[in-house]
């Protein structure tokens, strides 16, 4: 799982006076198994970097390569198949869907795949074990703590299995406890061999002995490595 | 023509028909924006959005064909119920020929369905690909759709507000059968050199498909789509209606004879469909479909053991054939 | 290709799911959509069915009716074209008939007074069916008749209870009994119809015993038909022509007339419908933008989103469409449309209470479920487009 990011630019609003450039040419090379921290305030573009690597959105200019596919010009059929199969993000608000179950959020991820219904429950009882959140499985996600609910986007963000394991402040919601347990299982993912990139500004993820870099991002470009 | 125009049936087909023509005329339009401006490397969020619109396009053309593979029998039905305020029609075939728009309006409904199911194929080729390499020649291919499409829109309205109720028109035994002592058959072939042509084409159209020879697949399909056309009229429809005068493609649609007709013409269309669909796959985009050969085989197989079976029952029944 | 993925059974089970959870949002819809599905078909089907019943009396009917005119009015005709009728080749089944209307003033309501020779085999099923079961010799003896339902009632609230009497045009009066009353089956056509012997009848509109009102006929041989007519035509210079397949025509244009005005009706009401269809399904609900994006950005593609919705509206179709069919077909054939039904049979004469026979083809169905389908799912594909479309980042915002 190699990211190769090449001056890549993202400018919001081009072209009209509001425009607004969230990221500056950045470059940056992540290896396989690496787990690195993008730390910076809000605004810093660290959310933005996240976003475009998920194929969430498409950079203004620039390239971005996952694992030797240019995923930054992938028409949606292709970028939706890559965010399904490669990348599992956790976000900040946790993004669950509160109508449903804690199973069937998991679930979710996994239904346009093809797989058929056993295989499904079967990946999906494993994801959910991992985050420690079975107990909860049928439990409606709107009756969840906050510390439950993460820990159902983070079963969501592994049911697939994916190489790379995206974070957008994912401890802003939680207290340091649950912070704390997070960091965890971070670790045991990436003792799995997943990359991990995590965009914070807790400082509890600055001295983390897994992680191998903190890159600084201020005002869309990189600070200091 | 007034009491065609208020028949219920005319008034939901029309009105079926004018709001799928409303979208598809939006899609016209969006079409021409993604014509002119598209430009996959662009990096705007102007080209993101003409790719959103695409999307536009693709589930209008799928929701509008859908409809159209419905409406297509409906519109026999129709036609059909109007055979009773019409003098002199039993059945669909006097109401087509009502005024010259009936005939030309059928064989465009055909043919679009056709075309159309063609477009879905090269769309999901399109989007299959990593950067939309056949966007400018389905939206080519789309707009001459389009026009085929005015012209079946205009046909309709043309069609329904020129049919008269005082003109007496003729039945299908005149239009189609030998009262007049017309032959009908072409190249002044006979029933059993008819048979004969039709089960070989069928055997090469088969042959050509597991050979997977595209060229010869499509000549194939036409040939043996022409030759059963005359043969399902001529001859498995007088087994169908069990008399040998009885020479129509749709009486066959009627509920006495359990609307089998919608099958027969049904498997026949979707078949040779299918057939040419793979073929062209294969032959322009080097695609090869395994499912949609088996499907043609299957739909094509079903068409003639069905129509065979006419046959083979009377046989049974009776121990002669007609 | 299509097909395959179309059918996913994993997903259509996540979208049963999700549809079940939500279902506080399509009430609406459904509701709108039950109604008018509801009131369509209530009337689709009582056209039909009154249709079907008008058609199938008018099958036991004869071919051809003639009678004398005089002035452009039909007059009393002479008996003796009954023998040169018969004459005609290709000609069956000739028999002539007294009738006509009976006023009774002052009301100005009438009743449709129909001779019958008892004796005779009788051309209509109904009538055939009516004579088999009456006691003949007790009717014949006492000066007796049958009335209709509508008759029957409207007599006894004007205080003749088993006996009427008729005033003729000589200006005398003729006590006539009520033997007995027609079934309430025939009541579409017998409501207010009184039936009575043959001579009975011309005494009471003054007939002479050579005189009959027309002569009906059948001519088996659909070919001749039009020779018929001028041969009838050749024979007497004063005859009117009646055919059946023009009153077939008459009452098919009838009813197609009835129902096309309703069929108006609701294309206004459909097109407010789709407006409102639009509108609120346009409004982009923040919750279900949300929801949309946080599928596409856990993987779900426009085209999986375009799924979802084409499911989960072809679903509110269906359901809608089923519930407002069966409660359509209750109304109207179990327990025979009240309100409704009058509008159909038009309370010009005398009150009606029929009962509607099922009769429902597919091809009926078809167009109610096409004029409801089509306007919907067209309403809704672009609103629904909008929604799937929305990038993910900025659904979850």
């Amino acid at each position: 799982m190699m990211i190769e990011i090449n001056s890549v630019n993202k400018i919001y609003n081009e072209g009209t006076p509001q425009a607004f450039e969230a990221l500056k040419s950045i470059d940056m090379h992540i290896d396989e198994g690496e787990a690195i921290v993008l730390s910076g305030v809000s605004g810093s573009g660290k959310s933005t970097l996240l976003s475009l690597i998920a194929g969430l959105d498409k950079p203004s200019s620039g390239k971005i390569i996952v694992d030797g596919e240019l995923i930054s010009k992938l028409p949606d059929l292709h970028a939706s198949a890559y965010r399904a199969k490669t990348v599992g993000v956790i976000f900040q608000h946790f993004n669950l869907l509160e109508s449903l179950s804690v199973e069937e959020n998991v679930m979710a991820t996994l239904i346009p795949s093809g797989f058929d219904m056993i295989t499904i429950q079967e990946m999906t009882r494993k994801s959910m074990a991992l985050a420690s959140i079975s107990h909860k499985a049928t439990t409606d996600v709107k009756s969840l703590s906050g510390g439950e609910k993460q820990r159902c986007a983070i079963a969501r963000a592994l049911v697939h299995e994916p190489k790379l394991i995206l974070c957008d402040e994912p401890t802003a919601n939680l207290d340091r406890a649950n912070s704390l347990k997070f960091i965890e299982i971070l670790h045991s993912l990436h003792n799995m061999g997943k990359t991990i990139i995590v965009a914070t500004h807790d400082p509890l993820f600055e001295s983390l002995s897994f992680v191998r870099r903190v890159i600084h991002m201020r005002d869309g470009a990189i600070g200091n490595e | 023509m007034n009491e065609i125009l208020l028949s219920n049936e005319v008034i939901v087909y029309l009105l079926s028909e004018t709001l799928l023509y409303l979208l598809l005329f939006i899609a016209f339009l969006v079409t021409l924006g993604l014509l002119k401006k598209w430009n996959f490397n662009a990096f705007t969020a102007e080209q993101f959005i003409l790719e959103n619109r695409s999307y536009l396009v693709m589930t209008i053309i799928f929701f509008v064909i859908l409809l159209k593979v419905v409406l297509l029998p409906y519109f026999v039905y129709t036609i059909d119920n109007l055979s009773d305020l019409i003098p002199g029609a039993m059945c669909g075939a006097g109401v087509i020929k009502a005024n010259g728009y009936g005939n030309p309006l059928l064989i465009l409904k055909i043919i679009i369905l056709f075309l159309s199911g063609l477009w879905l194929t090269v769309n999901s080729i399109d989007l299959g690909a990593k950067n939309y390499p056949y966007l400018k020649l389905k939206s080519w291919f789309f707009v001459f759709i389009f026009i085929l499409l005015s012209t079946e829109f205009a046909l309709d309205i043309l069609y329904f507000t020129h049919i008269e109720t005082s003109n007496p028109v003729s039945c299908c035994s005149v239009i189609f059968g030998q009262i007049g002592g017309a032959n009908g058959l072409p190249f002044g072939l006979d029933i059993p050199k008819l048979m004969i042509l039709f089960y070989l084409l069928f055997l090469l159209l088969v042959l050509a498909i597991l050979a997977d020879n595209a060229l010869l697949t499509i000549v194939a399909s036409i040939l043996f789509a022409s030759i059963s056309y005359y043969a399902v009229v001529y001859v498995f429809g007088t087994y169908i209606y069990e008399l040998p005068t009885h020479q129509c493609p749709f009486c066959m649609l009627q509920d006495h004879y359990y609307y089998i007709g919608y099958l027969v013409w049904g498997l026949l269309f979707l078949g040779v469909f299918f057939a040419i669909d793979s073929a062209i796959m294969y032959y322009f985009f080097k695609i090869n479909s395994k499912a949609l050969k088996k499907i043609s085989l299957i739909l094509l197989g079903l068409f003639v053991l069905l129509s065979s079976a006419y046959i083979a029952v009377y046989y049974i029944k009776n121990g002669v054939f007609l | 290709m299509l097909g395959k993925r179309l059918m996913n059974s994993t997903f259509l089970h996540f979208l049963t799911l999700l549809l079940f959870k939500q279902k506080s949002k399509h009430i609406g819809a459904v509701l709108i959509s039950v109604i008018i599905i509801f009131l369509l078909s209530a009337v689709l089907f009582i056209s039909s069915s009154l249709q079907h019943s008008l058609l199938s009396t008018l099958k036991t009917q004869a071919d051809f009716s003639v009678s004398r005119v005089q002035a452009g009015k039909s007059v009393n005709t002479p008996l003796e074209w009954v023998d040169k009728i018969m004459e005609i080749n290709g000609v069956s089944k000739v028999a002539p008939r007294v009738y006509g209307r009976y006023f009774f003033t002052p009301r100005e309501n009438a009743f449709l007074v129909v001779g019958i020779d008892f004796f005779d085999e009788q051309n209509s099923e109904e009538l055939k069916k009516l004579v088999e079961q009456l006691d003949l010799k007790t009717f014949l003896s006492s000066e007796g008749m049958l009335v209709g339902e509508g008759v029957k009632k409207f007599l006894s609230a004007h205080y003749f209870k088993d006996y009427f009497t008729f005033k003729t045009p000589q200006g005398s009066f003729k006590k006539v009994k009520i033997s007995q009353t027609l079934p309430i089956k025939a009541n579409l056509i017998a409501n207010d119809m009184i039936i009575m012997p043959i001579d009975l009848a011309r005494e009471i509109f003054g007939m002479e015993e050579d005189e009959v009102t027309d002569v009906t006929f059948n001519v088996p041989n659909d070919a001749e038909w039009d020779n018929i007519i001028t041969k009838l035509h050749l024979m007497f210079y004063d005859v009117r022509v009646v055919e059946k397949r023009e009153i077939k025509k008459a009452y098919e244009n009838l009813y197609n007339y009835k129902g096309g005005l309703f069929l108006i009706l609701y294309l206004v009401t459909i097109t407010t419908f789709i407006l409102i269809l639009y509108q609120r399904y346009s409004m982009v609900y923040s919750t279900e933008r949300k929801e949309i994006g946080i599928l596409r950005a856990i993987g779900w593609s426009i085209k999986d989103i375009l799924k979802l919705k084409f499911y989960e509206n072809l679903t509110i179709v269906l359901v809608s469409f089923i519930l407002g069919v069966i409660l359509a077909y209750l109304y109207v054939f179990i327990w025979d449309a009240p309100l409704l039904s009058q509008i159909f049979l038009g309370s010009a004469n005398l009150s009606n209470n029929v009962s509607f026979t099922p009769v429902v083809e597919f091809g009926l169905l078809g167009s109610i479920f096409l004029f409801y389908a089509v306007p919907f799912l067209a309403a809704v594909l672009i609103p629904a487009w909008k929604v799937a479309v929305t990038p993910p980042k900025e659904a979850m915002l």
